[in-house]
């Protein structure tokens, strides 16, 4: 059993978390056009929304999930109504700004309900299991596989449904697609209830891989977020997939070999780069790379 | 002497501030990486000033400088990280990118500060800069204190008036020029990148200037003396009080530190929940920046602008030209547009 291998798998456990994430960073990104900055939050509401859940449910993994999922729905939605409407037509960075400041307030909300120390659930992780050369915890398969099926799940509900449809319409232009009849209002506010919960199922996941979880979780995230949506073109939810599986194997076999302290520090190396010579994306045809942000 | 304490620390944040607002405000740069600057100053000032480390207390350099060469020092030492992390940034990054590039680069100097302890001692961080200069001037403490606040408001009236001047002056109106519209402003001979690089390293100048001071006010620094997060107090009192408007923005930290010092003395803070009363301070700021932004975007002071020598003549609105299809780079360089729109520059032009 080699390091590197080992190393690997627990890559492809942080590249599931990081993709449900991402996915939902950058499905907010599709309809508002907004780097919203609040979005660790929703993470960290769904990871304390389960805390709070297991009090009545006990040892229930999937309802604790589905609370988590449940409450970053609801707090996708407040998010769009109460702030990203609100800054509709200001410019990307004005709303980004406020984003940061909704950051701050929710953290610091959560840190008065809460309190500032850790807390963890009472979940059993279940025993180590050999796969191939990999080496999981039950729980680690389950949040890859949870990963997949959302994943499945998201391109079914983009593909093959109306809904997905008027999606990828009003992330092309809104505009237009508000005087085509479909009711962008709508469709934007739905894609941010799915985001919501996306991202609230990804807070639980996350709190439950780390173990001990505080107000920051989801902030402390928000860069490795960042990171996997850039890599696989921001708005893009299918590429950024692809960028959540780099960057989740990235720091976790750099980690391994060097300090793994300085974990972040490699995937912000590896975003400074791809900034500078695929802003774009990394799968990104050639032709489709001249536009800025 | 509670007063001195909180004036000092508004007139150090207030050098801090009309550096950014250079940075952010003339040049339209969000940068994040500020407050790390403000902290390498101040490391530096320390790890140049206070000796040796003795054993198990690790630090790099360790000389006995006198304080004002430190100061120098630290200064050169943070606009040379500016120059490089400037070089990476302003190349062709704007807008968010330029802010998630930043952030990432502050959080890895964050992490790298409070990892590798031979730096400047790890999570301990450096202390031991007490009243530098106390005995040869023979003050007592509070005597110091006052005269350290002093030198702190004359550097600061200093700096302000230079600020001034340099707004007036054609580097002023030409990094505005960019802001309003690189693409014009190139189109008019300018080089974007040198404008906004010059305005970064004299911004990050300002905050390690700023960071040495802070060194003495506090006398120890470590890492949970700046997180990142410390920056949004800065960026609200910037948005407070006018960006871009240097008078304005020293208004807005003077508002913002006082009345948020002052007013948070006053939150009930029980003795089982000690973090109440730091967590309503930040919802408090983060609520600040938002209804900022949303209802009055150009603070308490509009952004002014000098032309021709003469004073008093507002820009506020100069993105207007840019809706009615002209250049307007040209249009903020010989000031033609008066406030109309409030919010008219927050829109990018697209």
């Amino acid at each position: 059993m080699s390091t590197f291998l080992v190393s690997v798998g627990i890559g492809l456990a942080t590249a599931a978390i990081l993709a449900l994430s991402a996915v939902a960073f950058t499905l907010e990104y599709a309809v508002s056009r907004v780097a919203n900055f609040a979005h660790g939050e929703l993470l960290t509401i769904g990871a304390y929304a389960a805390y709070t859940g297991q009090r009545f449910f006990h040892q229930n993994v999937a309802a604790a999930a589905l609370v988590a999922a449940v409450a970053g729905c609801a707090a996708g939605l407040v998010m769009n109504a109460a702030l990203i409407e609100q800054f509709r037509g200001r410019s990307a960075i004005t709303v980004f700004i406020a984003t940061l400041g909704a950051s701050l307030v929710l953290q610091n909300v959560l840190e008065i309900i809460y309190g500032a120390a850790n807390v963890s659930y009472s979940f059993a992780q279940g025993g180590l299991h050999h796969i191939g050369p990999f080496l999981w915890t039950t729980s680690n398969i389950e949040v890859i596989l949870s990963a997949l099926a959302v994943a499945g799940l998201i391109y079914l509900l983009l593909q093959r449904t109306k809904f997905g449809k008027a999606v990828r319409a009003v992330s092309q232009n809104r505009e237009l697609a508000q005087v085509s009849g479909i009711p962008a209002r709508r469709v934007v506010m739905g894609t941010w209830a799915l985001a919501g919960a996306i991202a609230g199922f990804a807070g639980f996941t996350l709190a439950d891989t780390i173990g001990t979880f505080g107000p920051q979780l989801g902030f402390s995230f928000l860069l490795l977020t960042i990171t996997a949506a850039v890599a696989g073109g921001i708005g893009r939810p299918y590429a950024t997939l692809g960028g959540a599986l780099l960057v989740g194997l990235v720091i976790q076999v750099a980690g391994t070999y060097t300090n793994s302290a300085y974990q972040l520090v490699w995937a912000f190396g590896l975003l400074v780069l791809l900034m500078l010579f695929r802003p774009n994306g990394l799968f990104v045809r050639k032709s489709a790379t001249a536009v800025r942000a | 002497m509670y007063w001195v304490s909180v004036v000092t620390e508004a007139g150090i944040f207030a050098i801090l501030a009309l550096g950014l607002d250079v940075v952010w405000g003339w040049a339209g740069d969000f940068d994040l990486m500020f407050y790390g600057y403000l902290a390498l100053g101040s490391y530096m000032t320390m790890v140049l000033t206070i000796g040796k480390p003795i054993p198990p207390v690790q630090y790099i350099i360790g000389w006995r400088l006198p304080y004002p060469l430190a100061l120098l020092l630290a200064v050169l030492v943070v606009v040379a990280l500016a120059a490089v992390i400037g070089a990476i940034a302003l190349r062709n990054l704007r807008e968010i990118y330029f802010a998630v590039t930043t952030l990432s680069a502050v959080t890895a100097l964050y992490l790298l500060v409070e990892n590798y302890t031979p730096l400047f001692d790890g999570y301990n961080g450096v202390y031991g800069l007490i009243n530098p200069g106390q005995t040869a001037l023979n003050l007592t403490y509070n005597g110091y204190r006052i005269v350290f606040l002093a030198v702190v408001l004359v550097l600061l009236a200093l700096i302000y008036l230079l600020v001034e001047r340099l707004s007036a002056s054609p580097f002023g109106r030409m990094l505005r020029s960019v802001r309003e519209d690189e693409h014009a402003a190139a189109a008019y001979g300018r080089s974007v990148f040198w404008a906004k690089y010059r305005a970064y390293l004299f911004g990050a100048a300002l905050a390690g200037l700023a960071g040495g001071l802070f060194a003495v006010f506090i006398s120890a620094f470590n890492p949970s003396a700046w997180t990142p997060q410390e920056l949004l107090v800065i960026y609200a009192a910037i948005l407070v009080g006018g960006r871009g408007n240097p008078r304005g923005v020293i208004a807005g930290v003077f508002v913002v530190y006082i009345g948020f010092i002052e007013l948070t003395r006053f939150l009930p803070s029980p003795a089982s929940r000690p973090e109440f009363g730091p967590a309503m301070r930040q919802i408090l700021i983060g609520l600040l920046i938002i209804l900022m932004l949303k209802f009055r975007p150009e603070g308490l002071f509009r952004e002014r602008l000098n032309v021709d020598g003469r004073r008093g003549r507002r820009l506020g609105g100069a993105g207007v030209p840019a809706s009615a299809g002209e250049p307007t780079g040209a249009a903020a360089v010989s000031g033609q547009a008066d406030a109309k729109e409030p919010d008219a520059r927050e829109r990018s032009p697209q």
